[in-house]
């Protein structure tokens, strides 16, 4: 296989290139609503269980998808035993399936972004975004699960043979997030097939006919019916899996509180559960980004706006605090609350959209509560015009002045809502950071390099950023996972991710007869 | 007409004015140089003039500056001093004032003045030595309403102080502004061109408008390829206006390191040859100065560079343009913009007469503009006006484009033979 290369973002600045998603978006509204059903081992139940709708239009349902039952993920897990033909292949034939999957992918990339435009309210480049990361993790695994095949070598004595290989756990739950339709549940996917496990995969309620995408792209590439389940469905669901006694991993994206519950659940050890589960646990963040007193403003204000704002905040790693030297505390306060006011709040389809809907309206009436708490615990401003009706849409908001003690500085709310503190030096700004739970994602905007050192060696987050956005983290480039609270500290998209998956077996041979060494 | 080239550009070097006569400048020259000798010291050297404006006392300068130079390799023994005096709070007074002159005096030779009134000294100067002005208001990033709206009153006062001065002057210059479209919104979105171009439109009109009024020239710049559809269209758009069909006068820019820029042009053309507004637009020729961003930005997105790579290439897609600008007169009028000897000489022997205008940057073109002058050719120098925080990005992308190692200018400096500087790209 070639090197690993990031996969090309469309250029989208080019009006030859927006066309074809204009008409991919069109060819897609004429199919809907679309049909997601359980598939399991190759088994295909369709049924009206839940639909998912366009948050800009909720009355326009995306899919009608079957839900699945407890039922459902017993059979799923009956079949993943039966998977034994992938577990079996050699690392290099699973590698050019996964490939063979992203190939697929990119052909149909743009009916994908389509598909995560309407589904999740995506804008065309966070779409084409999140399909390229999917791409770039298929890729990447695959040559990372034939890295991992040919283990390290071990220290040899004279008269004994010594190897260490990995193989596969077992079966795998993957249970994803919506914020990255494609892309979240393609990484925890492809790495568990890519070491030989087999999948159930429980999409978000939210998204489930983008996960079918993303199945359907695998199954057609080669991965066994019985390797990969799809269990569109909700909670009860996820639960289920959890604690299925035959689920060897649980890789998880979601929410702080669901994710504690895996880890808590997980750690069970029922009779007739012959293993210790493991759980990949990517949660929530609180990120931080610091600007010191000789930060370039210039850039700050549009990497902070983006950064907080950008697909309505609804990324783990978006910026949720701003921690800004006094001295330029009222100078940042007023040109990132100019700067919002710029923002375009509107419909994802529309090319330049910066803030699309919110996913839903429980997403929605929770942004509002945090604005009201804003409100009452220190000032707020919400400078853009009042955005149409009709979507889950909140109008970016920025707190300032706040009560030190307030929900809104310490609680993720995972929607257009930034706090701006202002602090005496950067070292006070480095002691609230430490001092905080979550660990995902973190900024400063500094142009001394001691500083910059400085807060290298201090912030404990997952992902720092110094002098650029805070999102965006690329496949191989910045591998990414949180510490601490955020997060068990595994890298998607970086090396060392794949051994989550694996369980190490080390074997050690006498190869003495006798006197005589029959070594080869 | 190769012949012609170099015997041009032979006899423009000869009239070139001797080397030295200020010794500051050439103390400067000497800086630069030994700045794109050395990667690591280069760095330093911009990112100390990038964080002059943002630090709060010389303490604060001097330790950035120790910072910067605790990360150069090899360090001669002034700038081991100079790390040194970084260390103590009387060193640091001393080397934080020199290298806040020191930054002061760069900006000074690029920058004409802080404002439109405080640059009428030099522009008059420019004027009696026989060579016109554009100026160019720098500013801080428009990130907000605000900051367009303030930027175009701006320009507002800029066309009316230079058009008031300019009035009392012999042979009195129409006055001429250049404008940037990111300076005039915040809404610039690279896929949604239109975003930006209506909201660029509401404080564009008016400066035409007060042009028209004033008899002066308004250029819009062109930046990166980011603005680029977003800018024709602002403009192509705005001149169609009825308001605008007899003026003012107006330019616009064509980069020739853009591979598409064939292309762009041909779009000029056709729109030109339809709109049959007049004057006849003007079209600055450039190379470009965002190469570094524009390779940076692609390659980072994993996007085929839409720059040419090579200088050579460049060099002779400058060459094309200027032959096809210069045929399609009178439709449009023609500004070769360049300080590479060999491009404008090119032009001259192309255009086989006076009707064009060459440009160059006030504080980089000086001497070339002295010797296209007394050639009789129209020199136009490109004066930016505004404070040192506001200059900070225009002087970094100057001292970029001056130190790269395959700069015109730079290898000029470094004594490389006139008949190497002149060979046929």
């Amino acid at each position: 296989m070639k090197p690993f290369a990031n996969e090309p973002e469309l250029e989208l600045r080019r009006s030859s290139q927006r066309q074809p998603l204009l008409d991919a978006l069109a060819e897609l509204d004429s199919r809907l609503p679309l049909e997601v059903p359980v598939v399991v081992g190759g088994d295909r139940r369709t049924e009206s269980g839940f639909v998912s709708c366009d948050p800009g239009a909720p009355e326009r349902v995306i899919a009608t998808a079957a839900r699945a039952s407890e039922a459902d993920v017993e059979a799923a897990t009956d079949a993943a035993q039966s998977a034994a033909r992938w577990r079996e292949l050699p690392a290099k034939e699973r590698a050019e399936v996964l490939a063979a999957a992203a190939g697929i992918l990119r052909r149909r990339r743009l009916q994908l972004c389509a598909l995560e435009v309407r589904e999740c309210a995506k804008p065309w480049a966070d779409a084409d975004a999140d399909v390229c990361e999917a791409i770039d993790f298929l890729e990447y695994y695959a040559r990372e699960a034939i890295a991992l095949a040919s283990a390290p070598e071990l220290v040899q004595v004279r008269g004994e043979r010594n190897t260490l290989r990995y193989v596969a756990r077992g079966v795998a739950a993957v249970i994803s997030p919506w914020n990255f339709p494609v892309a979240i549940p393609c990484g925890m996917t492809a790495a568990a097939l890519a070491v030989g496990n087999a999948v159930v995969l429980k999409p978000a309620e939210q998204s489930p006919a983008c996960a079918l995408a993303l199945a359907e792209a695998l199954w057609e590439a080669g991965v066994p019916r019985d390797a990969l389940a799809l269990l569109p469905g909700f909670g009860d669901a996820g639960a289920a899996l959890v604690t299925d006694t035959r689920v060897h991993t649980i890789a998880f994206t979601g929410s702080s509180a669901v994710g504690l519950e895996i880890v808590r659940t997980a750690a069970e050890t029922p009779a007739g559960q012959s293993h210790v589960k493991r759980v990949v646990s990517e949660m929530g963040g609180k990120n931080c980004v610091i600007v010191d007193a000789d930060a370039d403003l210039d850039e700050a204000v549009p990497a902070i706006t983006h950064s907080a704002f950008g697909y309505a905040g609804q990324k783990c790693s978006a910026a949720a605090r701003v921690l800004v030297h006094e001295d330029l505390a009222d100078m940042l306060l007023e040109r990132i609350v100019g700067a919002t006011a710029t923002l375009v709040v509107a419909q994802a389809e529309q090319f330049g959209t910066d803030v699309p809907p919110v996913i839903e309206r429980e997403a929605q009436d929770r942004v509002e509560r945090y604005v009201e708490l804003a409100e009452r615990d220190g000032r707020l401003e919400r400078p853009g015009p009042a955005p149409q009706a009709g979507g889950w849409f909140c109008s970016p908001a920025i707190a300032h002045g706040l009560d030190p003690a307030s929900p809104v500085l310490a609680e993720e709310i995972f929607g257009p809502l930034l706090a701006v503190e202002a602090v005496s030096t950067v070292e006070e700004a480095l002691d609230i950071v430490a001092a905080a739970p979550f660990a995902l994602t973190a900024g400063i905007f500094s142009r001394s390099p001691a500083t910059v050192e400085e807060a290298k060696r201090r912030v404990p987050a997952g992902n720092l950023y110094v002098n650029r956005g805070i999102t965006g983290a690329k496949v191989g480039r910045q591998p990414f996972g949180g510490n601490r609270r955020s997060g068990i500290g595994a890298k998607a998209g970086g090396p060392g991710y794949l051994i989550q998956f694996a369980e190490p077996r080390v074997v050690s041979e006498n190869t003495m007869r006798h006197g005589l060494v029959v070594e080869e | 007409m190769e012949a012609d080239v170099q015997r041009i550009g032979r006899e423009l070097a000869e009239a070139f004015p001797r080397r030295g006569r200020n010794p500051l400048k050439a103390l400067d020259e000497r800086a630069m140089e030994l700045a794109s000798r050395d990667i690591e010291l280069r760095a330093a050297l911009f990112r100390l003039v990038d964080v002059t404006p943002a630090c709060r006392s010389l303490d604060d300068l001097a330790r950035h500056l120790g910072e910067y130079l605790g990360e150069v390799d090899g360090r001669t023994p002034p700038l081991d001093a100079a790390m040194r005096a970084a260390d103590s709070r009387a060193g640091r007074k001393a080397l934080g004032a020199a290298a806040a002159a020191g930054v002061r005096h760069m900006a000074h030779r690029f920058i004409v003045g802080e404002s439109p009134r405080a640059a009428l000294k030099t522009l008059r100067a420019l004027h009696d030595d026989g060579v016109l002005s554009t100026v160019d208001l720098l500013g801080e990033a428009t990130v907000s309403s605000a900051e367009a709206d303030r930027y175009a009153e701006r320009c507002s006062e800029a066309l009316a102080t230079l058009a008031e001065a300019m009035a009392s002057w012999p042979r009195p210059p129409e006055p001429n502004l250049s404008v940037k479209v990111s300076a005039l919104t915040p809404a610039i979105r690279p896929e949604a061109p239109e975003l930006g171009r209506r909201d660029a439109e509401g404080r564009l009109r008016p400066l035409l408008e007060q042009a028209r009024e004033a008899g002066a020239h308004l250029h819009v710049d062109m930046e990166s390829l980011d603005s680029l559809e977003t800018t024709l269209d602002l403009v192509f758009a705005l001149l169609d206006e009825a308001d605008f069909e007899t003026g003012p006068s107006a330019g616009l820019v064509l980069q020739a390191y853009l591979r598409d820029s064939p292309e762009e042009l041909e779009r000029i053309l056709d729109w030109a040859r339809a709109s049959g507004r007049t004057p006849p637009l003007t079209v600055r020729l450039v190379k470009g100065a965002y190469w570094d961003h524009e390779v940076v930005d692609a390659r980072q997105h994993g996007w085929s560079t839409p720059v040419f790579e090579s200088k050579a290439d460049c060099d002779r897609n400058f060459e094309e343009l200027t032959r096809r600008l210069l045929d399609a007169r009178p439709l449009v009028r023609v500004a070769v913009a360049s300080h590479n000897l060999r491009s404008v000489a090119h032009a001259v022997a192309c255009a086989g007469d006076t009707d064009l205008e060459f440009q160059v940057l006030r504080g980089l073109g000086d001497d070339l503009a002295h010797a296209l002058s007394r050639r009789g050719l129209r020199v136009r120098a490109y004066c930016p006006v505004g404070d040192l925080v506001a200059g900070m990005a225009y002087l970094v992308r100057r001292l970029l484009e001056n130190t790269a190692n395959e700069s015109f200018l730079h290898e000029q400096a470094r004594g490389v033979d006139l008949g190497e500087l002149l060979a046929a790209p």
